[in-house]
């Protein structure tokens, strides 16, 4: 066996734990209790897509997708420091 | 052959980071309070994205069949899990401070709490 397809194979026995994954974190999402909740399972979701989506790069050979993945962690981080900020003094800050 | 190892080293990165994620989102449905939640949070960053993205980058590199954007893939995975050790608990620090400040979310099952005590009687801001 050669190295692609082992790791094809690798690849698709790895992807559905990611989908598990990203279905126990909705549920999370629409559950959440409060605000906080939601956000820091926001934040789980997107490092879990990102990740995903580097291996998809590698699954269809794209580097298109790799590209994705530094927007996606900086979108997260942007999305805690603006929720923290306005949870402290109700205002987004200008 | 070295393509071979270091394809394996990346399969057994991404393994650990996927079971990771799992547990971590096991953990963020089954803990009772935001506090606890942030706990399965950070076991889903570090070891949930940042180890398989250094797993991905190790694959690119040695996958030949990639063609040759495949050091672009690695550089771009390297990037960015560099990027999500620095922010990525400073970004949950923050939200954690930000909701015992504002009692968005409140600490219920609790033995004691000697930062709130504090606030109420004036001793910090």
């Amino acid at each position: 066996m050669g190295i692609e397809e082992h790791v094809m194979l690798f690849i698709t026995v790895i992807i559905p734990i990611f989908i598990v994954s990203i279905i126990l974190y909705l549920i999370r999402i629409l559950k959440g209790p409060t605000i906080p909740d939601m956000v820091i399972a926001i934040d789980a979701i997107s490092y879990d897509i990102a990740v995903f989506l580097a291996v998809l790069a590698i699954y269809f050979n794209s580097p298109i997708l790799i590209s994705c993945v530094i927007v996606l962690m900086l979108w997260a981080y942007a999305l805690d420091v603006y929720v923290a900020k306005y949870l402290e003094s109700r205002e987004m800050g200008e | 052959m070295i393509n071979w190892i270091l394809v394996i080293i990346g399969e057994i990165l991404v393994a650990i980071g996927a079971i990771c994620d799992l547990i971590a989102a096991i953990g963020i449905n089954r803990f009772p309070n935001f506090f606890v939640r942030l706990h399965a949070l950070t076991v889903g960053t570090i070891g949930g994205a940042f180890v398989p993205l250094i797993g991905v980058a190790l694959i690119a590199l040695g996958a030949e069949f990639l063609g040759f954007y495949r050091f672009f893939m690695a550089g771009a995975s390297v990037i960015a899990a560099i990027l999500l050790l620095f922010l990525a608990p400073v970004g949950s620090h923050a939200i954690a401070r930000a909701a015992h400040r504002s009692k968005a979310a409140i600490v219920y099952p609790k033995v004691v709490d000697r930062l709130e005590e504090d606030r109420e009687k004036g001793v910090i801001e």
